[in-house]
């Protein structure tokens, strides 16, 4: 596949940029792709030139024979994402990451779509669904429908799929350590609500033989990953004692070294070698095990692709030499992994200076207007993530391991300090409030759980002992009360290309995101600081 | 000494308050919610407890230790000399979260701008190696933004390797009331410990946990969990082991009888104490 290139107009989202400023709404929030469609532009509403893209490529099918280059642009919703191969390109024939390893048609590139910077959009979902009449291997029953035990060929049956891009993610009850032992969990768990009807199901819920809980994700990007794999470097006490309670990491079994918990959003799987098992047996329904050279394949793969927003359709280019140094995928290979980036200098994701007057470009139309607008806009942006302080109180497993309840910390300074990717370097799992009652969003499509903790338990810290929750989260790992509803922060690149966002796809687009912590914080943002951050994390 | 009069924005009513400050000294214990104050837009929240009549400043304690709204804190120390801060009393000692919730512990103070934070942050924390490179840095990417994206955290220099002779070493660790969460300080110094003890080649590394009683000013008695300090010997223990340390030469021990508080300083009582001996 050639490298993407982008014709010279995007006289729609220039239009629409001065459209929102008038309004001081952010069309990040998903009217640009509404307005692209009402002005006519193709299907994923890019303004690209036919011959430059043609949209089946946009879908990477198991088994297909290409060569993914070393670099590539990809059209995402609001402009392109390059995904960068630092080990050059590679041929998919064969390989395991691109190849059906299962039963029903799967390959890893099936829910880490090049083109979604490695993620999955739902976007892409629909599409995937609408071009093929539901019958990809993306909607296989096991964990592409709401349960298995729904007729599949409906669409109601794969809703939080079509409407969220959420997986069924079946765990055992209770809990099993990564040897298989069984953990002693310090509550109970009873099903208040269940409207996919798979956790009361006789053979997959919970009153089953094998007792299951089912709760609907995201798939994370399988990019950057020398962030997520590095032990923090300058959390106290050390790199390998958790900060949350001053215990160690876990250790690779593998390597015997200890492991950082960033990868899942539960922490269940370490590695990726373990994470591709896990998902070869549950997603790709692989009855036999991976062998070591399609471990290696994937391991291999997944550590050296880079993924990272580098074109804006009004901001224009976001790599080269006037723009920010922490953009595009580049910077990602080339910068230090798992560093904090909380502090004057490196503002998590580098300086924003040059874009605070952007100087005007060469034809001072209303494309090189919009352009620069937009530029500082996303500066402001990056001042508002990283400096704009607000409380952030009653976080689970965040407030309470030892920085105070309330906290009060920007963006940027609080939970998404890790140098350019934005996450908690801590390593940090917390209930911001995504999955657990009174703060998660009204979510009728979820199930609903009761969790009852013992006495002897420590309670989560702000809930108590009897929690509701749409996803116990980290404590479906480790059994433990406090861990009700906990989730790893994760990276915050190639946003624009893989809405919604958050493990349960509660915010549909950018905008959403930025409401859902204003209101969480109660911070106050104004509506143009609003646009501002959604501008600014729509080019990270 | 009579401290000034002061007004408490949030509690409803306007509460005026005076007392006798206490001696430089004094040893306090007691339980209470503590009282969050906003010190400006631009620095962390500060905290403090009142008890008497008087407000004592929980600030710095060790990372365990920094208060929560929605829990009582258990405070216990000494009244320190010199300056207030946070608007309160200064003490060395110790604040512990109490684990359950308590609803009514819910103030948090308007900035007023006359209590101001100060902002931490890379240029004051870390060692003075640190410090300076970051400053370093800082002045090469006001000049280079490109370079706004390499670490400014410089990794802190290694911790020489120990080097005979070998002699006994002990550490006490401490804890917050009920929990087994060493302070990040203690952890780091445990780190060196076990280090210490591969190096060294240890016949015996003994540790010991125990549990304690605090013993409040008002007369009443707060006595830790049955089990704490079986708890706190074994997860130190089982870090040993994971760090290196020859658990065939660890032996491990508790005294689940709650040593008995005076209130003064009990919250050294609660503790782990490791031993190695070469």
């Amino acid at each position: 596949m050639k490298a993407v290139t982008i014709d010279d107009n995007s006289a729609s989202a220039v239009a629409n940029w001065y459209s929102m400023k008038s309004r001081l709404k952010s069309l990040r929030g998903g009217a640009l792709l509404a307005a692209a469609a009402l002005t006519g532009i193709g299907a994923a509403g890019l303004g690209f030139a036919a011959a430059e893209y043609d949209a089946t490529e946009a879908w990477w099918k198991p088994g297909d024979a290409r060569l993914m280059p070393a670099s590539a642009d990809y059209a995402d919703a609001l402009g392109r994402v390059r995904v960068l191969n630092a080990a050059g390109s590679l041929q998919t024939k064969d390989h395991a990451f691109f190849t059906a390893l299962g039963s029903n048609g799967r390959a890893c590139v099936t829910c880490h779509q090049p083109s979604n910077g490695m993620g999955l959009s739902v976007d892409t979902v629909r599409k995937r669904w609408q071009d093929t009449a539901g019958k990809d291997p993306l909607f296989a029953a096991i964990d592409g429908s709401n349960c298995p035990n729904l007729p599949q060929q409906e669409r109601t049956s794969h809703s939080l799929l079509l409407d969220r891009g959420l997986f069924r993610v079946f765990l055992p009850w209770p809990p099993r350590a990564g040897d298989g032992s069984a953990v002693e969990p310090e509550f109970t768990i009873e099903v208040v609500r269940d409207p996919t009807g798979c956790n009361t199901d006789p053979i997959y819920g919970l009153n089953s033989k094998s007792p299951t809980i089912s709760v609907f994700r995201r798939p994370r990007p399988v990019a950057n990953l020398k962030y997520l794999l590095e032990l923090p470097h300058g959390v106290p006490p050390s790199d390998f004692l958790f900060y949350n309670d001053k215990s160690l990491l876990p250790r690779n079994p593998e390597t015997g070294g200890f492991a950082s918990l960033q990868l899942m959003s539960d922490g269940r799987d370490l590695t990726p070698r373990i994470q591709a098992r896990d998902a070869a047996s549950n997603h790709l329904q692989a009855h036999a095990a991976l062998n070591p050279k399609q471990l290696s394949q994937i391991e291999s793969f997944e550590i050296q692709v880079y993924s990272a927003q580098s074109f804006d359709k009004v901001g224009r280019e976001l790599t080269g030499a006037d723009s920010p140094p922490g953009l595009g995928p580049e910077a990602l290979e080339k910068g230090a992994p798992a560093r904090l980036g909380n502090n004057p200098i490196n503002r998590i994701f580098g300086s924003f200076a040059m874009w605070q007057s952007a100087p005007a470009g060469s034809d001072g139309g209303d494309a090189d207007r919009a352009r620069r607008e937009f530029r500082e806009s996303v500066a402001r942006g990056s001042d508002i993530f990283y400096v704009r302080r607000f409380i952030i109180n009653d976080v689970g497993r965040y407030n309470d391991k030892g920085l105070g309840n309330p906290f009060k910390r920007s963006c940027g300074s609080g939970c998404h300090n890790t140098l350019l990717m934005g996450m908690d370097l801590a390593p940090g799992y917390m209930d911001l409030g995504l999955n657990n009652l009174p703060w998660a969003s009204a979510r009728p499509d979820l199930p609903l759980f009761k969790v009852v903790c013992n006495s002897k338990s420590a309670p989560q810290s702000y809930l108590g002992r009897i929690i509701y929750t749409h996803d116990p989260a980290r404590a479906l790992i480790t059994g433990k009360c406090a861990d009700v509803g906990a989730s790893m922060t994760q990276q915050s690149r190639s946003l624009a290309a893989r809405a919604p966002y958050f493990m349960n796809g509660s915010a549909a687009n950018l905008r959403e995101l930025v409401d859902f912590y204003d209101r969480r914080f109660n911070i106050g943002y104004s509506e143009s600081e609003k646009v501002d951050l959604v501008n600014f994390l729509s080019v990270l | 000494m009579i401290r000034g009069f002061f007004v408490c924005g949030l509690y409803g009513l306007a509460v005026l308050a005076s007392a006798a400050e206490p001696a430089p000294g004094t040893a306090i214990s007691f339980l209470a919610c503590p009282i969050a104050r906003d010190t400006g837009p631009d620095t962390d929240l500060c905290f403090f407890a009142e008890h008497d009549g008087t407000r004592y400043a929980l600030v710095n304690p060790p990372d365990w230790g920094v208060p929560q709204l929605k829990h009582r804190v258990l405070v216990e120390g000494r009244v320190k000399e010199g300056a207030s801060s946070c608007g309160a009393v200064g003490i060395e000692g110790r604040a512990s979260v109490m684990a359950e919730i308590d609803n009514s512990c819910d103030v948090l103070l308007p900035f007023d701008d006359v209590i101001k934070g100060v902002a931490g942050g890379v240029f004051n924390n870390g060692t003075p190696q640190q410090r300076a490179l970051a400053q370093d840095l800082a002045r090469r990417a006001a000049l280079d933004p490109r370079l706004s994206i390499e670490p400014a955290i410089a990794e802190a220099p290694p911790v020489p390797p120990p080097v005979p002779p070998f002699e006994r070493r002990t550490q006490t660790l401490l804890y917050p009331f009920d929990s087994d969460r060493a302070s990040g300080p203690d952890m780091v110094k445990l780190k060196e410990l076990a280090t210490f003890a591969q190096v060294a080649k240890a016949r015996i590394v003994t540790v010991a946990g125990y549990r304690a009683t605090s013993h409040l000013s008002d007369g009443n008695d707060l006595i830790e969990r049955p089990g704490m300090a079986e708890i706190r010997a074994k997860k130190i223990a089982a870090i040993l082991a994971a760090l290196g340390v020859n658990a065939a030469h660890t032996q491990v021990s508790w005294e689940d009888r709650a040593i008995l508080g005076s209130g003064n300083d009990d919250w050294r009582n609660r503790k782990a104490e490791v031993i190695v001996e070469p």
